[in-house]
């Protein structure tokens, strides 16, 4: 299949789309806060979800909108691309301090027009101080988020909640009309209680179609001042799909990629969450794809130019986060997950020609957006993995590889019907969700097990500030073996469990009242026939995901702890302990045997790698005796995004000889950078061990190789077979860098000539030069596989 | 499996993931002692059978802990141009406390004595990645034929697991050597490095008359060959030179292919290691 399926470069259209796209200077924007803000002004009175449906519907209508005559695919939240969109309702305390610095921050930069930046501080932040989301949660709970804060970072205080995997396949068959049908009849026969509901549902979907409208108009408006003809055909055509949309689903190809995109900008304008994912466009889309093909209505070209144009648009919408959080998620990753691959419900392959094309689409646009993501399985075509091996050798991370036979399993575990399981998607970075019903509420919290080993060596006192903040469970030098300290770790663990939970439970609280969405209960099911809002617990699952923080310092250190103290008393407790505390000063000599005299995490060392998987294990079972807010369960990621970086700088000195501040291991599984010696599979038989089953919420392990190694087709071959030996083993996911050291020092270096380097950061891409400094050190730090020494 | 391990040999290096010594995704077992002494070898330390220490200066952060813990006072702190540990072999007798002591690794033994065992151990580990990529296990060196029992328990072992086994060799050997061992090798990859006898004399102590002699006995026998030869400046890469070994390796079969290597320029630091001359340059 792939044979027949030809490269060509793409079009000039598409490459002059990709440069307007990257080129304007971000800035950001208040259009849209003003507008909500009148809403709200205006309907104080309104319950919450009303409101919220108004001002949607409001944005909808008023929002300025542009088209650019060469576009394919039109569409987005601001007249400027890559604007940083302010939602108030969600909370702008961060905002008020950082407005000023948002030009110059060491991450994530935009710029603020002088008057919008007066405005904000005159008219829009005063009606909104103390009503919003964040400051809900920080009146209610502020103080025991905050006291926790060193050991579990709560997320989802600032923003609304995305991470979510719409149902893509239902909004093309009704469209948002067939859509506001359904609902419409609901809220006949609702009681008091649901009415409120479908009514802003109703608001939503009404607002949604005369948004598409404006676009068919605009389309008409700008084709009769156009000379060129090939541009008013187009504009003209634009204006058809858009016309056509606005009343009916979709029937071509191209039609539906539109609906497409019209569905995550709105899902965009009504919220500020991050990461709506579009999941398995090759299954959605094929059937468009293949009737239009059939009919002789597109050919390949045509359509790849089409999807070529759609990957332009993801990147588009870009999500300005406050300082710390970008710290966090460095490089505004907004996280538009496609996936590819993968088996159908019955357990067949489900790779289609689309599967196909899409990965080409990647070859041609290699921007961070959208997130690929192929799915693989034992019976996955070779054909497939080895363009999929081609693709990642190009270089900018994707597609990041995830695994049907050790994922379906792990859904299962967390008590998604096998149906479900079947036609999971990624979110996100690596989330794992299913398709269209499923509220994962992925990201509510990251918890340092890493910190907590540090106050268990330390009597529950922070070595990086001296308060005391865990209880008192004795010191390195208290405890009489490895037993001993285990169980003491053990009660650390459940003690900061129990408050996080509190605290979690508290955020989704607050998330009800302040943040319904109405939009987005449109098109996730089963909110619509439960009459319930999706933060309500309208979802078919409502999951919550809690990271489990970072299994290679923890194995790592456990080692040391085990076999050069209490086994080999190579190391006296109290020396040890005495090195912890003045973060090795002095004693490089003592943290060099921390390093070398004991394996390490990601050597293919049972012993060491299962000390990490009893941790991990430990925490995800204490994880699984609470429910949550909205009634379901709550279970573990294994996954940190680039948090490993400010994590890190939680955390004192470690006994892996780790130096107090410095990054712990990246991506989540991943061995401690520099510190795996035997190659790929050894690392993979190491992360085989860590439980991915019971990390239901998703895991991220990264690997990098050298470019050489894809030049050869040998070699990429042995790539190639390298992820047929993953998909046999019990790992979620893995993604791969391919890129010397040289090459990202030059880019650090002089990062004007190295603007278009893309790199993987966690579960995502960013342009390299676009990170703060830190995080390029570690990334440069990570082990290079393929060397031939 | 007591027998097994009963059987040991001296090995310097175990690689796993190892993908340009044969097919596949590949474990190579680098085995010490080699009857040459080719004065390019990139595997100083597995020329000579003797356990030597080695010290790698990139890693040493002059902590001084071995000068302390040696009996034989073999070591010393020097501090030009910046301080590093000097080994005076001279005096070393290889009891290994500085290695013990050694924090960062820096000092180690270049060979250890190992088991069939063990070696086996290491080897299953990567069963999986073999299966999908058609790869396996190689035997390399220093001479993997210099430990025969040794090469074959291991090959054997392997064997009876399904895994494919490939063996390095400059075949500077008796024929029955060969012999014994060839029912448990899939793959022979033999290095031929130069045609004409005086030169290979020249830089690898030894005439090639045997090697070319087994290298034809091999051919006949229809096993699986691929015939490398090092690409090294100025003595290997002559035009002459490869006509010569490709009208050799031709006649012979024109279906063995072969493989030019390119030369490692990382290979001096090996020698520095070991504090012996490097000659090429």
């Amino acid at each position: 299949m792939i044979s027949d399926i030809q490269n060509p470069e793409p079009t000039s259209r598409i490459l002059s789309l990709k440069n307007k796209t990257l080129s304007p200077v971000r800035y950001l924007s208040l259009e849209q806060a003003k507008i909500i803000t009148r809403i709200y002004q205006e309907n104080e009175h309104l319950p919450v979800n009303l409101k919220r449906a108004k001002a949607l519907a409001a944005s909808l209508s008023e929002m300025p909108i542009t088209i650019d005559p060469e576009e394919l695919i039109v569409g987005n939240r601001t007249p400027d691309s890559r604007a940083g969109v302010v939602f108030p309702e969600a909370g702008i305390n961060w905002l008020l301090k950082e407005i000023d610095t948002l030009p110059d921050r060491p991450q994530d930069r935009f710029n603020v027009r002088q008057e919008d930046a007066i405005y904000f501080r005159e008219n829009i932040e005063p009606f909104w101080r103390g009503k919003t989301l964040e400051d809900d949660i920080y009146n209610l709970f502020g103080e025991e988020i905050s006291e926790i804060g060193k050991v579990v970072k709560i997320n989802q205080t600032d923003h609304a909640q995305g991470h979510i995997c719409p149902n893509v396949e239902d909004w093309l068959k009704y469209g948002p009309a067939g859509l506001l049908k359904t609902a419409r009849e609901r809220l006949k026969s609702a009681s008091d209680i649901r009415k409120t509901f479908y009514e802003s549902v109703c608001i939503t979907l009404e607002a949604s179609c005369r948004f598409i409208q404006r676009y068919s108009l605009l389309a008409s408006d700008i084709a009769k001042n156009h000379d060129d003809i090939s541009i008013r055909k187009n504009l003209r055509e634009i204006a058809a799909v858009c016309k056509n949309l606005s009343v009916k689903p979709p029937e071509s190809f191209r039609e539906a990629l539109q609906s497409v995109w019209f569905l995550f900008v709105i899902l965009h304008m009504e919220s500020n969450g991050s990461s709506f994912s579009p999941g398995r466009m090759d299954q959605y889309a094929y059937p468009f794809y293949e009737n239009d093909i059939k009919s002789g209505t597109i050919d390949r070209n045509i359509a790849i130019e089409l999807l070529d144009a759609l990957f332009i648009k993801f990147n588009q919408i870009v999500y300005m986060r406050n300082a710390n959080s970008a710290k966090y998620f460095a490089g505004f990753p907004i996280g538009f997950n496609v996936t590819v691959g993968g088996q159908k419900k019955n357990g067949q392959d489900a790779t289609n020609e689309l599967s196909y094309l899409i990965l080409k689409t990647q070859d041609h646009i290699r921007l961070p957006q959208p997130n690929l993501t192929a799915r693989l399985h034992k019976k996955s075509p070779p054909e497939f993995i080895s363009e999929c091996s081609r693709v990642i050798g190009l270089g900018n991370g994707m597609p990041q590889i995830v695994n049907d036979e050790s994922i379906i399993p792990a859904l299962k575990n967390a008590g998604i019907h096998t149906d479900d399981c079947t036609d999971y998607a990624l979110v996100g970075c690596v989330e794992l969700s299913t398709q269209g019903n499923y509220l994962g509420w992925s990201d509510a919290a990251m918890f340092n097990l890493v910190k907590v080993l540090e106050l268990t060596l330390n009597d529950g006192i922070c070595l990086l500030t001296g308060r005391q903040i865990g209880p008192r469970t004795g010191t390195l030098s208290s405890y009489n073996d490895f037993a001993d300290l285990e169980k003491a770790y053990g009660t650390q663990v459940d003690y900061f469990t129990e408050k996080m939970i509190k605290a979690c439970e508290a955020v989704e609280n607050c998330h009800q009242a302040h943040l319904p969405s109405p939009f987005l209960s449109s098109v996730v099911d089963d909110c619509i026939s439960n009459g319930k809002d999706v933060t309500a617990g309208g979802a078919k699952y409502n999951m919550a995901g809690i990271q489990a923080i970072q299994v290679a310092n923890i194995a790592d250190s456990l080692a040391v702890l085990r076999k050069l103290v209490f086994e080999d008393k190579f190391i006296m407790k109290e020396t040890l302990l005495d090195a912890l505390r003045t973060n090795f000063e002095g004693k490089e000599t003592l943290r060099q045997s921390c390093i070398h005299k004991v394996p390490k995490f990601g050597n293919d060392v049972a012993w060491v790698d299962e000390l990490g998987s009893k941790w991990i294990t430990y925490f995800a079972d204490r994880l699984r005796l609470y429910k949550n807010f909205r009634g379901g369960v709550y279970h573990m990621g294994l996954y940190t995004v680039s948090a490993h970086v400010p994590m890190g700088q939680n955390v004192g000195a470690t006994p892996d000889g780790r130096l107090a501040g410095t990054p712990l291991a990246d991506g989540g599984m991943s061995p401690m950078f520099g510190r795996d010696k035997h190659g790929p599979t050894a690392v993979l038989n190491s992360v085989s061990r860590i439980p991915s089953h019971l990390a239901s919420n998703g895991t991220l392990l990264n690997m990098k190789f050298l470019p050489s190694f894809f030049k050869d087709p040998r070699d990429r071959e042995k790539f190639t077979s390298l992820l047929k030996s993953f998909v046999c083993l019990p790992v979620n996911h893995v993604q791969f860098n391919v890129v010397t050291a040289q090459e990202l020092l030059n880019a650090k270096a002089d990062p004007e000539t190295h603007r278009g380097l893309t790199i993987r950061v966690a579960g995502y891409t960013a342009y390299f030069t676009e990170l703060a400094g830190d995080l390029q050190d570690e990334i440069i730090k990570r082990t290079t596989h393929g060397e031939n020494s | 499996m007591g027998k097994i391990a009963e059987i040991e040999g001296i090995i310097f290096k175990i690689k796993r993931f190892s993908v340009h010594d044969g097919p596949g995704i590949r474990t190579s077992v680098f085995l010490k002692g080699c009857p040459l002494n080719c004065i390019w070898c990139h595997s100083p330390e597995g020329i000579s059978s003797d356990i030597v220490i080695w010290h790698d200066q990139s890693l040493c952060i002059a902590c001084g802990e071995c000068v302390n813990a040696c009996p034989e006072k073999a070591l010393e702190l020097a501090n030009e141009p910046q301080p590093h540990v000097r080994i005076n072999r001279k005096s070393c007798i290889r009891n290994g406390d500085c290695v013990k002591i050694c924090p960062t690794g820096a000092l180690q033994f270049a060979g250890s004595k190992t088991s069939v065992t063990d070696v086996v151990d290491e080897i299953i580990k990567d069963i999986l990645y073999y299966e999908t990529s058609g790869g396996g296990v190689t035997l390399t060196g220093g001479e993997p034929l210099n430990q025969p029992y040794f090469s074959k328990e291991i090959l054997k072992e392997c064997k009876k697991r399904n895994i494919h086994t490939a063996i390095e060799s400059c075949l500077f050997t008796e024929k029955e050597t060969i012999l014994a061992i060839m029912d448990f090798v899939d793959l022979f990859i033999v290095d031929i490095k130069i045609f004409d006898g005086q030169q290979h004399i020249r830089y690898t102590g030894k005439s090639n008359r045997i090697i070319k002699d087994n290298l034809q006995f091999l051919a006949e026998t229809g096993k699986s060959l691929i015939v490398r030869v090092p690409v090294i400046p100025g003595i290997t890469d002559t035009v002459e030179n490869k006509n010569d070994c490709e009208k050799f390796v031709h006649n012979l079969n024109k279906h063995i292919p072969i493989e030019y290597l390119n030369y490692n320029p990382l290979t001096e630091n090996n020698y520095k290691r070991l504090d012996i001359p490097f000659l090429i340059n």
